[in-house]
């Protein structure tokens, strides 16, 4: 009984870590600017959903929106179909060089973002992407994909060899097979690795803007900064910003949820 | 259905030889079971004749064709696999099209060979269920089933009843015969399984570190074992295997006598039971025989018997089997007796 009350104890202090922050955001949104200085935490005095509804009745936050999901969904999408075919490769097909090549992707893993956003703005730019969605969709891509090769590849590869033996006596080929039996097969670990990519993305702040100018195709992490002046910041609306703009990442990840964990324990015993 | 010849198949992996020189010979519309124990090559040989593996030379043909180079799908086989390798995400009907819809044949003809294949299996009630709903038996039926619709030329099965329990691994043994009655299609099946070889098949290819042992019908093996390794594999309790001088069989190495082929005899060598085993209609006596060491002996019905009790046994005539020293068959021997040895 008393493990159980200190354990519990113990479960609401980690929690309150998590959620105090996540709760003072939200309950920010319902403060004037001055409240928010003198009552961080606490309750609002009073319950202003102005500055909610001066967000959500701003054309730009839909903008910044639209932006931020087109791509998001956009590095997901590429990242899955480019990542899961190459590890497909990696995990079905022996070729001269393919241990060596699958070692040299995984360097990537190695390389933060911040140390190729020069490079990176160069290439960009020298291809004449900047200011495109393309111009954060591709590198994203790029640097996701280290990451997706390996936990695919992991995956694909504890596929019982039988099944595309079978498969491959009634006459599928290997790109069939990847298709209808692989990826079919593979849901946890799509649901896992697209949750990554695009929580990843949509927090994405740096690369957005470095390569974007326009405020047509801002991120919501750089429409945010809108509300940051020279000499004062509109922490109320910054809030309310913050919290509107949680919501399809929370959305997004609760509908992959129950694939995630069988993804990243899947195939840790045998089944 | 097909004759499937194969001719000097060797089979290397790196620098292990798996088949050295093999030459066999399924007769059309036969079962034919090859069997050996883990690791001689039978699965290796399947998987050749599938076209899942490719020799390392020699040649496969099947219906007098040279399929060796040819993909698995245009072979004329089917192949059902130990662990079933079904189609987890599929139904049992679409299991059991999938290789029709591949072949682009007309619905109509895939609807009713599915319903055929369904029928002569007892899967109707379950065409709509995922695998996974599914029992052991009935997913090895659904595993058949996929073999059955493509009316291949060759059925290949590698160790298919391997994972049902005992219960279970009976009736598909007797119903995988019942299939091949009524296909009177070629079969062949790999087991390590030796009662599945001995009940299913019309000819047993008896393999052992990639060789081809003997082949012939069961009985045949089970009679003239014509090498050690045969009449030690062949036969459950194991065939007795004693120096062959013990017998005073001097010419011979080994001696070789089937437990059921020993008989209590007032005039034979005493034997003291040392495990008793009565399983109703026999009993199964492990005994150390004077001058000779353990043997098994098969007694007819319950003998009552008890361990340290001790017996006279001694060969029935004409069922002593003797081998040289390279482990070969020599001509069958005019003493049966446990004779002593002579000074």
């Amino acid at each position: 009984m008393t493990r159980n009350i200190l354990r519990v104890t113990l479960l609401l202090i980690v929690a309150s870590f998590v959620l105090a922050p996540m709760i003072a955001t939200i309950l920010g949104g319902f403060k004037t600017n001055a409240e928010i200085r003198t009552n961080a935490l606490g309750l609002p005095a009073m319950w202003n959903t102005e500055f909610y509804g001066q967000i959500i009745t701003d054309p730009a936050f839909w903008r910044y929106l639209r932006n931020s999901l087109i791509i998001s969904v956009g590095s997901v999408v590429l990242t899955l179909i480019v990542g899961a075919a190459a590890a497909y490769v990696f995990a079905q097909i022996r070729f001269f060089g393919s241990r060596m090549l699958f070692s040299y992707i995984l360097l990537g893993l190695m390389f933060p973002f911040a140390t190729a956003i020069l490079p990176l703005f160069i290439k960009v730019r020298d291809i004449g992407l900047l200011d495109t969605w393309w111009a954060v969709i591709l590198p994203q891509t790029a640097f996701s994909l280290s990451l997706a090769i390996l936990l695919f590849r992991t995956f694909f590869a504890q596929l019982p060899k039988e099944l595309f033996e079978a498969a491959y006596i009634d006459g599928c080929g290997y790109v069939r097979f990847f298709w209808r039996f692989t990826l079919p097969l593979s849901a946890p670990i799509l649901a896992t690795v697209g949750v990554f990519v695009f929580v990843q993305s949509w927090n994405n702040f740096l690369l957005p803007l470095v390569v974007l100018n326009s405020r047509e195709v801002f991120t919501w992490p750089l429409g945010m900064m809108q509300f940051r002046g020279e000499y004062v910041t509109q922490w109320n609306l910054t809030l309310a910003f913050v919290t509107l703009t949680i919501v399809p990442a929370i959305v997004f990840f609760l509908a992959a949820q129950k694939y995630i964990v069988a993804g990243l324990t899947g195939g840790a015993v045998k089944g | 259905m097909a004759e499937v010849r194969l001719h000097n198949i060797t089979k290397s992996f790196g620098a292990l030889t798996v088949l050295p020189d093999l030459n066999l010979t399924v007769p059309d519309g036969s079962f034919t079971v090859l069997v050996g124990p883990s690791g001689c090559g039978k699965s290796t040989l399947l998987r050749i004749i599938s076209g899942l593996e490719e020799p390392t030379s020699g040649a496969v043909m099947i219906g007098g064709q040279d399929v060796t180079l040819d993909e698995p799908s245009k072979r004329g086989i089917s192949m059902v696999f130990q662990s079933y390798a079904l189609y987890p995400h599929m139904t049992v009907a679409q299991n059991i099209d999938f290789g029709l819809r591949l072949a682009k044949m007309p619905a109509a003809e895939r609807q009713s060979r599915v319903a055929e294949a369904a029928r002569i299996l007892a899967l109707e009630p379950y065409l709509d269920r995922k695998p996974a709903q599914l029992s052991g038996g009935q997913r090895q039926r659904v595993a058949i089933g996929r073999s059955i619709v493509r009316q291949p030329k060759v059925f290949l099965f590698d160790e298919p009843l391997s994972n049902l329990d005992a219960a279970l691994r009976t009736q598909m043994r007797v119903e995988l015969a019942q299939l091949h009655q009524s296909l009177d299609a070629t079969m062949i099946y790999v087991t390590h399984d030796q009662v599945e070889a001995m009940t299913l098949a019309d000819q047993i290819v008896v393999m052992n570190a990639g060789r081809i042992e003997q082949v012939g019908a069961p009985m045949e093996l089970y009679d003239r074992p014509q090498t050690v390794f045969v009449a030690g594999f062949i036969g459950s309790p194991k065939m007795n295997l004693i120096p062959a001088a013990s017998i005073g069989q001097p010419h011979a190495r080994t001696a070789g006598i089937r437990p059921e082929h020993l008989v209590i005899d007032p005039e034979g060598r005493p034997a003291r039971a040392l495990v008793v085993e009565t399983l109703g209609a026999d009993t199964i006596v492990h005994a150390d025989v004077e001058a000779i060491g353990p043997m098994t002996i098969r007694l007819a019905g319950n003998n009552r018997l008890r361990t340290g009790d001790v017996i006279r046994v001694s060969p029935q005539p004409g069922q002593l089997h003797l081998f040289d020293e390279q482990g070969q068959r020599l001509p069958d021997p005019e003493t049966t007796t446990l004779q002593r040895n002579q000074p």
